[in-house]
């Protein structure tokens, strides 16, 4: 037989677990949106009797009411995973078409006032001036127009510059960022060791650490394995960034500006050995951007003042001005940061013969306009060159994106917080306490019955 | 789409939102399309399509410059025509002149074959003004010369033997100028020695003014072919620079379909766009809005 009040205690459990559960809710309910917070539940375990009865045990073999065996954190790890990997592509792609807007910017085309329309303009000039080759007005338009060229160059060699600078300052601070990720993550490793040798649960420390582990895979493309013993080891390029509770540090070596970016490229290194690190997320579009990409506008655009500067110098020179000087270079410098006119508009070599007022020179050079390999269709080769890239890149972004989001939507579909489903453990729990105070009540009332009203015949 | 077993509200607001951002992002893009008026905005709209447009504007350039050469060309032809052409009928008066001389000859009196002659003289110097025509300050028979002037006021030539040409369509250059020497001559039969011999055979040897009427009809006939090369040019000019007008519409034409948005299209899709952001925005305030929450006491 069972001691008289083994039911009381049966129902003082159910009391608790009941109130474990409304707590639990209440925490959901409360979280039901905070990011990264992953839905709890309680997890019940009823208490059997004893499994392995003694000899004339009394035992009735009903259980002993109900135990709380933990609180669980539900979250689809393989989802989590899987996040990690969508979102480090969505941030290396979301980084390289932001960088290429801007780079489409600098450029500004097709429009009526672009570097193509500035070249048109010049080539126009030469026209005038070979019609007019009397006429200081045409000449002066000329340099002008010249001027306004190389103005057009440097402005967006200029913009390129300043883009690269901005992308070197934010990789200084993405790679920060990174080395504070690591160090959190390595403290939340060591902190959740400790307080589940101590039995205690972890649950939003390892929701905390979830969201930081993911932003080291939007950053760097970390990835993350599990140990047994709780704690997560965080890999970058196949080295260990965080193991337990130590963190290692990245750092960023290179050129500081963009015209040595090639020689002295922008890369990332593992701050205690020096062994490189090829990130991937978004460091990895910063690296491609500073290291190849914006490097490979600039060159083009160099390419394309050094055109300019060698066809126009060519002829320039074999011509004569209006005092018969020859030889001279119409612009000087052959890089887009550097060209300028070098000539005033006595010395537009307009001339074919000295002493003239011919204006076949000028009209020669008019004629670059058109030339297959002239600085136009160089130019419009690197622009083409550029809407393809920053087309790719768009579309790729926008696939990666639903990718993402819907990644995302199903990772919060398992670990986010439903309300309905919360309102109805709310529902259940509370009649469960309810209906444990009656078990309550009704024992009490039995052992009324036994205890103050049994024996009582003839008194 | 992942099948999902489980929805929550925060899977139902992000599905939401990206559904939202997505229909606006549209509704941006066709509403940039508009405002500028343009398909192409930037490089990535359409690469080709970029491509082709600044071509088409840097040929644009290049046709209007083509038209304003032409135009520069008519204006040195037009010269030469209208001088040219005063020229011959100022050398018929000369004729005239001559044959009169001729056919009176040593018998008029000294009077006559003075004033005769003070014609003459008055006619070459005329002759010579003409000859020193100028175009925009530049002397139209000089060739290439920096002076202000063709031929000095002997009728020695002091320009020089340069041409003038202008480019007026790909590949098609046309001379727009006549020298001085081509047009009237070199040596004793250059056209203002010609006359100065006349009128100095008049004064004192009317019997060698055959010769100078041999003389005189060769420059007038040298003029004359000028003149009608002059107006062949003029009339090759002319029909280039229509046709470089024609291809500039063209251009434009293209230019437009290349980068113009379709209006009527666009607006469409617009409203089209904004009919379905404005469904998505009722149907989220439905779907977000109610839970259990609502029909519990």
């Amino acid at each position: 037989m069972a001691s008289t009040f083994s039911g009381i205690s049966t129902a003082l459990s159910g009391l608790y677990a009941a109130r474990r559960g409304l707590d639990v809710a209440g925490q959901n309910i409360a979280n039901a949106n905070t990011e990264g917070y992953s839905r709890q539940r309680l997890d019940l375990q009823a208490v059997g009797g004893s499994t392995t009865p003694a000899m004339y045990a009394t035992d009735p073999g009903i259980g002993n009411g109900v135990a709380v065996r933990g609180v669980e954190r539900l979250r689809d790890a393989f989802l989590e995973s899987r996040a990690r990997v969508e979102h480090t592509q969505s941030a290396y792609l979301a980084a390289l078409r932001e960088a290429y807007v801007r780079i489409e910017d600098v450029f500004a085309e097709p429009s009526d006032t672009s570097l193509q329309a500035m070249l048109a303009d010049f080539w126009a000039g030469w026209d005038d001036v070979a019609n007019h080759p009397g006429d200081m007005a045409a000449r002066s338009q000329l340099v002008q127009r010249g001027a306004v060229i190389a103005d057009g160059l440097r402005a967006a060699y200029e913009g390129l510059s300043s883009q690269w600078r901005t992308l070197r300052t934010q990789t200084e601070a993405y790679v920060r960022d990174v080395n504070e990720s690591a160090a959190a993550v390595a403290q939340l490793n060591f902190t959740i060791k400790r307080a589940e040798a101590a039995g205690m649960e972890v649950n939003e420390l390892a929701d905390e650490r979830d969201m930081h582990l993911l932003k080291l895979a939007e950053l760097v493309g970390a990835t993350a394995v599990w140990r047994d013993d709780g704690t997560v080891d965080v890999l970058v390029d196949g080295s260990t960034l965080v193991s337990g509770g130590i963190a290692r540090t990245i750092e960023v070596v290179g050129a500081d500006q963009i015209g040595d970016a090639t020689t002295n490229p922008v890369r990332l290194r593992w701050a205690d050995t020096h062994t490189p690190v090829t990130p991937e997320g978004t460091l990895g579009a910063m690296t491609e951007l500073l290291g190849e990409i914006l490097p490979g506008f600039a060159a083009a655009l160099d390419d394309v003042a050094a055109t300019l500067a060698d066809t126009v110098n060519t002829l320039h020179m074999a011509g004569y001005d209006v005092d018969g000087g020859t030889g001279r270079a119409f612009f000087s410098g052959t890089t887009a940061r550097t060209i300028t006119v070098a000539v005033t508009e006595r010395e537009v070599a307009v001339a074919s013969a000295p002493g003239t007022v011919d204006g076949s020179n000028a009209s020669k050079i008019a004629e670059l306009a058109k030339r297959d390999d002239g600085a136009d269709a160089r130019y419009r080769t690197l622009v083409v060159e550029l809407g393809v890239a920053a087309l790719t890149v768009n579309r790729r972004a926008e696939i990666q994106e639903r990718v993402t989001a819907n990644v995302d939507a199903a990772r919060l579909a398992a670990a986010g917080v439903n309300l309905d489903e919360e309102m109805i453990s709310l529902l259940a729990h509370q009649r469960a306490y309810e209906a444990a105070a009656r078990v309550i009540t009704t024992l009490d009332s039995m052992l009324e019955t036994l205890i103050n009203r049994t024996g009582l015949v003839g008194r | 789409m992942a099948i999902q077993l489980r929805v929550t509200q925060q899977s139902i607001a992000a599905r939401v939102l990206a559904g939202l951002q997505n229909n606006l992002d549209r509704i941006g893009t066709l509403q940039e399309q508009l405002s500028s008026g343009r398909v192409i905005n930037r490089p990535s709209d359409s690469p080709t399509g970029t491509v082709s447009a600044m071509q088409l504007r840097s040929e644009r350039r290049i046709i209007q410059q083509y038209v304003r050469n032409a135009d520069d060309g008519l204006g040195w032809l037009n010269t030469l025509d209208s001088t040219l052409t005063t020229i011959s009928s100022q050398l018929n008066r000369v004729r005239d002149l001559t044959l009169q001389a001729m056919s009176t000859g040593a018998a008029a009196s000294d009077e006559a074959r003075e004033a005769l002659a003070v014609e003459v003289d008055n006619i070459r110097e005329a002759l010579i003004a003409l000859a020193n025509s100028r175009y925009l300050d530049r002397p139209v028979f000089g060739g290439t010369t920096p002076n202000s002037v063709a031929y000095e006021m002997d009728g020695t030539y002091v320009g020089d033997n340069g041409q003038v040409w202008r480019t007026i369509a790909d590949g098609t250059k046309i001379r727009v100028d006549v020298t001085g020497p081509e047009v009237f001559g070199t040596g004793p039969t250059q056209l203002f020695a010609v006359l100065s011999s006349i009128a100095d055979n008049m004064r004192h040897n009317p019997a060698a003014l055959g010769g100078d009427l041999d003389n005189l009809d060769q420059a007038i006939t040298r003029i004359r072919t000028h003149l009608s090369d002059v107006g062949a040019r003029a009339n090759r000019v002319t029909n280039m620079r229509q046709i470089a007008e024609d291809r500039l519409l063209t251009l434009d034409t293209q230019l437009s379909e290349v980068e113009s948005v379709d209006l009527p299209w666009t607006i469409m899709q617009l409203s089209l766009q904004e009919v379905a952001y404005q469904a998505a925005l009722a149907a989220s305030a439905r779907v977000v809005q109610p839970s259990l929450l609502n029909f519990l006491r």
